[in-house]
């Protein structure tokens, strides 16, 4: 996207993005049988070009803003408590439910469901490896696994509130740990690999490509190693003109490289084609040092990686608002231009005796 | 390698799932507040300010002819190329009021959308960072005042179409969605007449089996936003120490809290000056600025800012009338068949007509204008004929102050929702025109 962005600013300025816009469309269909290269580009992508964040808005926040808010509800508020009951969709196909009766307030069902798998994920009783023990973990303190859980679901929680810690910040801690549910458990795979990164260790039993659930019916693909991990995306867009914006916008991921700012940055490669590591033809280099060496960014980047559609989508939707904000600019500019173009009105003449006459034409 | 064969070549198309699976979103944009949430629920996910906090620092260069506006030079460029995300909505765009980069920008104007840009990110943010889902999953429910015009409408189902890929939207009008409200707990009537007080405007709407009588739409110039001015001035008349920049926001706080609707305003002075400690109350707080604390008394302000509606004389010189002759006008310029049913089915909408004994003192003055109506007709024509009396029937209930977002959340959890949608394929087809009219469904019934 950037990079469409520049093209049109660079070159020029305000006027130009229609023909540039279409001037970057022909350069990246040249010929229609490329156009369905474009539709499933492929990205390789490490990660933490995306961990640095200059504002708040441009990484989608991990936690979901509902499940935080009923949770501190829950716990802060002094007001009489109401029956909660929130069916919510998120990304990705990511489904919530969270529930509290008024007669016990401190009991909170959380659920998941999570979207259908790719056949080429390896699920284990409809969760990714590890999720079970990742939650175990991270909540076990607080909460109790339901089984079998609730109709529907993957996974269902029983979270109990009175069991949080006094501290507020830990309490805090805790409920955006909780509201991002689906990053602990859709992510554990993930954590795993990138723990093993840290030590500079493969896993014993781990496959050269592992699958990972990413979207509806869609897996992104790891490719472990001791001294690095590839991370490779498929991108579909369904939105013709978001296959193009999407396809600068990855590039740029490329070029961002060359910014002084983000020299450490690890690679990233986009091509056209699904990338070496998934056709198995040769192995690419891709070294990458110690950037997830603790907790609190391996978090992060286990949510950026596995929303990473999310993130780009959301991306180029901001962008095209923004260019409809610079359209309406520039249309109302050139209103002015046409106002200021207008003939004056003739004045009515009027004869000596106060009368006026249209003349005939 | 079986394992790529979803990877390679056009995107499968089998892999998108069907959006009409999932739930639909459902956004009610007020003046005030914007309700959003997922259809199926019984609450808003969200109740947020309507507002946008936007840096405009990098929008603010004066454009020039040549093309070489504020993004021709190299550094402006690289200040600005985050700017466009540098933005916050709802509350946390009004946390931001005293910031210096930020401007507060309010969308939405006495119901109509008057800044594009910004309804754009407002809805943006909604969507990605509130009810954090992808557009292109869901079906869309926006609303809008029944006095939008259809350009509006259009440039509306542009923004979602092209903008944010929905694959399907509906705009309905609040009012038929605030009928729609009553579906759980009566039988669905989708005749009637909706009184629907925001912050920005009030609308009398009357509605005849889902559709809007456009003739007969009567609004008032008060809401809201002119209690709080209301309750701002009376206290500043009084000399209550209330901090001139909280003030506004103070006035609304109380009479979320403390107003009520009496039967009588002199009576009710009466009781107040008996009695102040038991009607006066107090408020306190510290400065946002200074930290100072300071008490306020609340006084007749809490049933005075209600009487407003019903006696606008006090708060306005240039609109005096009261709000139930309002409503029996209204009522009284539909179609005659329809009146009947209109009388018997005023339904309130609103956060506004939230204050305590609203309906009822709403039911008796209507019940009035038209007892006395019918007994002038009845001694016109000598006493000879009886006229059956008319039931008036106000109805309010708990799901008031968000009615209409309430009402869409179960139309749009009905499958002839997903009918009476315009596709993204048929905008595709025909055209933005498409959006100008929504058609009333089966679910309606």
């Amino acid at each position: 996207m950037r990079a469409l962005w520049n093209a049109c600013t660079r070159k020029g300025g305000k006027g130009a993005l229609p023909e540039e816009k279409s001037k970057l469309l022909q350069q990246q269909q040249p010929a229609p049988q490329l156009q369905h290269q474009l539709s499933a580009n492929h990205l390789v992508v490490a990660p933490t070009s995306l961990v640095k964040v200059e504002s708040a808005m441009i990484l989608l926040p991990g936690a979901s803003r509902v499940l935080q808010q009923v949770l501190l509800s829950r716990l802060r508020s002094t007001e009489k408590p109401t029956e909660v009951d929130f069916h919510l969709t998120e990304f990705d196909d990511v489904r919530y439910h969270i529930k509290a009766s008024a007669k016990e307030p401190k009991q909170v069902l959380l659920s998941i469901c999570l979207p259908p798998p790719p056949p080429s994920t390896v699920l284990v009783a409809g969760l990714p490896f590890g999720a079970i023990e990742a939650v175990k973990g991270t909540f076990g303190a607080v909460s109790q696994v339901v089984d079998p859980p609730e109709n529907d679901y993957h996974l269902t929680l029983n979270v109990d509130i009175w069991s949080f810690p006094t501290d507020e910040a830990l309490a805090d801690q805790l409920i955006t740990k909780l509201a991002s549910l689906r990053s602990v458990v859709l992510g554990a795979p993930l954590r795993e690999i990138l723990k093993h990164l840290a030590t500079k260790t493969v896993a014993p039993d781990a496959d050269s490509l592992i699958a990972l659930m990413h979207r509806p019916k869609e897996a992104y693909f790891i490719v472990p190693q001791a001294e690095k991990v590839t991370v490779v995306f498929p991108m579909r867009f369904k939105d013709n003109n978001d296959v193009i914006l999407g396809t600068s916008f990855l590039q740029e991921f490329m070029e961002a490289r060359r910014s002084p700012g983000l020299s450490t940055a690890p690679p990233c490669v986009w091509s056209p084609k699904a990338p070496a590591e998934i056709m198995k033809d040769k192995k690419e280099e891709e070294p990458n040092a110690g950037w997830v060496s603790f907790g609190e960014k391996l978090d992060k980047l286990v949510w950026i990686l596995s929303t990473f559609y999310a993130y780009v989508s959301y991306h180029i939707k901001c962008s095209k608002g923004f260019m409809h904000t610079r359209m309406r600019r520039r249309v109302e500019t050139l209103i002015q231009v046409l106002n200021r173009a207008k003939p004056e009105v003739e004045k009515e003449r009027k004869s000596m005796s106060g009368r006026s006459f249209k003349r005939a034409v | 390698m079986d394992r790529l064969d979803s990877f390679k070549g056009e995107p499968d198309r089998r892999l998108f799932v069907d959006p009409t699976s999932r739930p639909a979103v459902v956004i009610d944009n007020g003046t005030g507040y914007t309700k959003m949430g997922f259809a199926g629920n019984v609450e808003p996910c969200f109740i947020i300010p309507t507002v946008v906090a936007v840096n405009e620092s990098f929008l603010g260069q004066p454009a020039t002819p040549t093309g070489k506006g504020a993004w021709g030079g190299s550094a402006l460029h690289s200040a600005g190329v985050m700017a466009d995300l540098d933005f916050f909505i709802g509350d946390e765009a009004l946390a931001r009021k005293d910031a210096n980069a930020y401007t507060l920008s309010y969308p939405i104007r006495h119901g109509q959308v008057e800044n594009w840009d910004t309804m754009e990110r407002f809805w943006q943010q909604c969507i990605f960072n509130y009810l954090r889902c992808d557009p292109e999953d869901h079906y869309f429910l926006l609303t809008e005042s029944p006095l939008t015009a259809p350009e509006t409408r259009e440039y509306t189902g542009e923004i979602m179409f092209e903008t944010f890929n929905v694959p399907g939207l509906y705009i309905a009008v609040q009012a038929v969605l605030a009928l729609a409200a009553g579906y759980t707990t009566t039988k669905c009537e989708m005749t009637g007449v909706v009184v629907d007080a925001g912050d920005g405007m009030t609308h009398v709407v009357p509605v005849a089996d889902g559709y809007v009588i456009g003739s007969s739409i009567k609004s008032v110039p008060i809401a809201g936003r002119d209690l709080n001015i209301f309750i701002q001035q009376l206290m500043r008349e009084r000399g209550e120490p209330v901090p001139p920049e909280d003030s506004l926001d103070i006035s609304r706080r109380i009479k979320e809290m403390y107003c009520y609707t009496c039967a009588d305003i002199v009576k009710e002075f009466g009781k107040h000056d008996k009695e102040p400690a038991k009607y006066i109350k107090q408020w306190s707080g510290t400065h946002t600025k200074k930290g100072i604390p300071y008490k306020i008394d609340i006084g007749y302000e809490r049933f005075l800012a209600p009487e407003v509606f019903f006696s606008p004389e006090i708060y306005s010189s240039d609109f005096t009338v009261p709000l139930p002759e309002i409503v029996d006008k209204c009522i009284q310029t539909s179609p005659i068949d329809t009146r009947r049913a209109l009388y018997k089915n005023i339904v309130l909408s609103g956060g506004s007509t939230m204050f305590k004994d609203f309906q009822r003192r709403l039911q008796r003055d209507i019940k009035k204008i038209v007892d006395t109506r019918l007994t002038a007709s009845e001694t016109r024509t000598g006493g000879g004929h009886k006229a059956q009396a008319v039931d008036v029937n106000v109805v309010g209930h708990h799901m008031q102050r968000y009615a209409v977002w309430f009402g869409g959340s179960v139309l749009a959890s009905t499958p002839d929702f997903y009918k009476a949608c315009h596709t993204k394929a048929e905008y595709e087809e025909y055209g933005s025109s498409i959006c100008r009219t929504n058609p009333v469904f089966k679910g309606m019934y």
